[in-house]
């Protein structure tokens, strides 16, 4: 077991007091840039990594880790308590988050996310410590042909999140789109819609305009409905102590969705560039589409809230093995990662886990227990985070209104994202007011520009031919499982709710 | 009124007039050459970047030796101020002009994104203190293609279309295979990615015929085999790429890189630009820096003052050029 004894050596390694304290700091770190929106972990890293310089690697990179992989906990606690997403991974959380939060169910929905966070997170490490080798062939086998199918299944999620009122989500997906051809086109260099803005040149960012859209929209059409009059009451109830724990039935219901989320989330995170995000817009969709019960998610499904869940925190955990393997950072955080080795000296790539057998067994095996502290620190946290919504409404908000500004600004200290935050927050009021698709919007501005790049590159590549995607076995793969998602799942999930809907009768 | 002179009386007021107007800055150039730097200013260090970047992790390094080798006297306040691919740091800068406490490091945006927009300023505005270092860039193949030198490739260019593949359009990475080409004399269709992991794993998977990068972050996949480096666009190739030819040692020299240097704000006192000169050439001595140069595979090319300018505005013009003749500018 030549595995089983690396990851001993990698818990000797990372258990010593010193650095489980590093640990500890990195995971209470991550929670909190998690918890306040548009400000990421890779801003929490950069922060924190000029005070790693004097440390030993080992102890730095646990702490660094932590702080990633703690963000994907913290993030989701104000996508369902205030609608506004905490960071980009946790724009998903909010589908369901909110409306189980909305419906009395805020206490089980923390817990639920933290032990789905727990169970995504700790999956992925475990598929690290086996599968290392071989999910580096994956992150190895993706070009731009790749990410293009990549982005189409991703778009296929659209037409879910677009749900009963089609022409209205696809006006919200066409704007998405819209906005998402703004900057700099990255093959010709020629500045599109950016009105010579030096600001404009890196195109419009997902991030203001999310949490604008949720956050403020929420909090605005709170307002429209007199919220803020009504004393004691707040968008979202908690009523009794009782109601703290998730049921048996939560449990139960969300159990293979753990596990499937944990699955595509982690492989996914394997793929460079794709990242937390878009697995856990995918995980959602998936979930959705295999659900017997699809119109009841947006409305407070837990499976809604799990699937995204344990997608983006095994997807962090995924994002590490091209960064072990070889040498590639598969999202900002993980490049603020790769920056702490190089500047410690050492040099990432296919050899660094031979050459480094102590820092990377270490720090894969302080994800084990870095999930495990990360656990604890949110079931001892959320009864105060829970006290957060027995604010009345009327204090709550203008708070609600400078934690998004801050946020927002604190991400590239822009003026012009902070104004498109505000902007996008009141025309997030009206898409809420007639019943437009702000998921739809978002989803749109991430994978338009992904998939027209991926697109152009590609037929670059081939000169113009489409042959390239069945020429290429890892396309051919995608297609397979696209058509598979597309075709099968939802016929399956049919079959199922009309077996179900049989044996009820029978029964 | 009119006042006629003759010729020696203008000669006496045109000195007395002279000797008014430069009293004052007679004056303060003393004052400022005894006290430069004091102590009771702070100085106000602009990065235009967030932090963890190689603007940022490049002006940090300088201000720790600043502060190890106690070179500064006085309190150096750090700032990232990030935005507009740097529009929004440096602009913050040239509005400090005149100024002798107002410093920043470039890095390749310093020239490219006054090209794409529309800047208050331009590279050669600011006071130059120092070029330090320059960003090279390495031509690689994937690890299992047939080419296994850079005669193969030129030559196996000229035969077959290729592909390289590179990080933007408006940046040193297109620009460097561009000039490279024209002068060997082939073809290329250039593929433009958002980001160094993105072209690595587009290479990797067998989608790209090779690609230019900065070494420093593909050494691992270098040294591992995965990736094969054919040619280096620099004057020195860093040790890490030992046995690798330049461009100009294939015979194609292109003469472009990516400044990183140090600048004061427009018209900064000449003792202040002084001042930081004589300070750099120590910085440039320490252990420290060549720790920076080396772990970040940087080509230590170091010019001062003035000559500075001059390879700001050569790379600038030399920029324009070649982005004007594919159309990405106008």
């Amino acid at each position: 077991m030549d595995i089983f004894s690396d990851l001993v050596m990698g818990l000797s390694v990372a258990i010593t007091p010193i650095n489980m304290l590093y640990l500890l700091i990195g995971a209470l770190v991550g929670m909190v840039v998690g918890v306040i929106p548009g400000f990421g972990p890779s801003a929490g890293l950069a922060i924190l990594l000029p005070v790693t310089f004097g440390m030993d690697p080992i102890g730095a990179i646990m702490m660094l880790a932590a702080i990633y992989y703690g963000a994907m906990y913290g993030g989701t606690i104000t996508s369902i308590l205030l609608n506004t997403p905490g960071e980009s991974a946790t724009v998903a959380s909010t589908f369901d988050g909110f409306p189980l939060a909305k419906n009395g169910r805020a206490g089980p929905a923390l817990v639920m996310q933290a032990a789905a966070s727990f169970v995504g997170g700790t999956v992925g490490v475990i598929l690290i410590t086996i599968l290392a080798p071989l999910f580096s062939q994956v992150s190895r086998s993706f070009g731009p042909p790749e990410y293009f199918l990549l982005a189409v299944m991703g778009m296929l999620t659209l037409i879910m999140m677009i749900g009963t009122n089609w022409k209205l989500g696809v006006i919200s997906a066409l704007i998405g789109f819209a906005l998402g051809t703004v900057g700099v086109d990255l093959e010709t260099g020629q500045g599109r819609y950016t009105f010579g803005s030096a600001e404009l040149i890196g195109g419009i960012y997902f991030i203001p305009i999310a949490i604008g859209l949720f956050g403020l929209g929420e909090l605005f059409f709170a307002f429209y409905c007199g919220l803020h009059k009504t004393g004691t009451g707040s968008i979202v109830q908690y009523d009794k102590e009782e109601r703290f724990w998730p049921t048996a039935q939560d449990w139960i219901s969300t159990k293979f969705t753990m596990v499937r989320g944990s699955i595509l989330g982690f492989v996914v995170g394997v793929i460079p560039g794709a990242g937390a995000t878009i697995a856990s817009l995918m995980a959602y969709s998936m979930e959705r589409s295999l659900s017997p019960t699809p119109e009841k998610f947006g409305k407070g499904e837990m499976a809604g809230l799990v699937a995204p869940e344990t997608a983006n925190n095994a997807a962090s955990s995924g994002a590490m093995i091209p960064l072990l393997t070889l040498g590639i950072p598969g999202s900002a955080s993980t490049a603020v990662l790769l920056a702490a080795f190089l500047l410690w000296g050492l040099r990432p790539g296919p050899l660094f886990m031979q050459q480094n057998p102590e820092l990377a067994w270490g720090l894969i095996a302080s994800m084990y227990l870095g999930n495990m502290a990360l656990l604890a620190i949110n079931i001892f946290a959320i009864p105060l985070f829970v006290q957060l919504i027995k604010v009345p409404y009327r204090v709550l908000g203008p708070i609600v209104v400078v934690i998004c500004a801050m946020g927002t600004f604190s991400v590239h200290a822009s003026f012009v994202e902070t104004y498109l935050m505000f902007a996008a927050g009141i025309v997030g009021f009206f898409m809420r007011l007639y019943g437009f698709s702000p998921a739809a919007l978002v989803l749109a501005l991430v994978l338009g520009p992904l998939a027209e790049e991926a697109l152009r590159q590609t037929l670059t590549i081939s000169r113009g031919s489409f042959m390239i995607f069945v020429e290429r076995t890892p396309s051919l793969w995608i297609i397979a499982v696209t058509i598979a998602l597309v075709v099968l799942l939802p016929l399956l999930g049919r079959m199922g709710s009309r077996a179900k809907k049989v044996e009820q009768a029978g029964g | 009124m009119t006042i006629t002179f003759k010729k020696g009386q203008s000669y006496l007021l045109g000195t007395l007039l002279a000797a008014v107007v430069a009293s004052p800055f007679a004056f303060a150039t003393e004052a400022s050459s005894q006290e430069y730097p004091s102590s009771s200013e702070t100085l106000d260090w602009t990065i235009a970047f967030g932090p963890g970047g190689g603007n940022d992790i490049m002006a940090r390094t300088i201000i720790d030796i600043l502060g190890k080798y106690d070179l500064y006297p006085g309190e150096i306040k750090a700032e990232n101020r990030a935005g507009g691919s740097g529009a929004v740091g440096w602009g913050y800068l040239f509005n400090q002009s005149g100024s002798g406490y107002g410093i920043s490091t470039t890095s390749g945006s310093f020239v490219t994104t006054p090209l794409q927009a529309d800047t208050p300023w331009q590279p050669e505005d600011f006071t130059p203190v120092a070029l330090l270092a320059t960003d090279d860039l390495v031509l690689v193949v994937n690890g299992s293609s047939e080419i296994q030198n850079i005669d193969q490739f030129i030559a196996n260019a000229k035969e077959n279309p290729i592909t390289i593949g590179g990080t933007g359009t408006v940046n040193v990475d297109f620009i460097v295979p561009t000039l490279f080409a024209q002068k060997a004399g082939f073809e290329f269709d250039y593929v433009s990615f958002n980001s160094m992991s993105e072209q690595t794993t587009a290479l990797l998977s067998q989608a790209l015929d090779a690609m230019v990068g900065n070494p420093g972050e593909i050494l691992g996949l270098i040294e591992s085999g995965d990736l094969r480096p054919l040619v280096f666009s620099g004057q020195n190739v860093p040790a890490a790429l030992e046995g690798v030819p330049t461009m100009g040692e294939v015979g194609h020299d292109i003469g472009v890189s990516m400044p990183r240097g140090l600048i004061l704000a427009p018209d900064a006192p000449a003792e202040a630009r002084d001042w930081w000169i004589e300070t750099m050439k120590k910085v440039v001595e320490t252990p420290e820096w060549a720790f920076y140069i080396e772990s970040n595979t940087l080509t230590p090319t170091v010019i001062y003052g003035e000559d500075f300018r001059t390879f700001l505005g050569n790379t600038k013009n030399g920029f324009r050029e070649v982005l004007k003749q594919v159309g990405a500018i106008k």
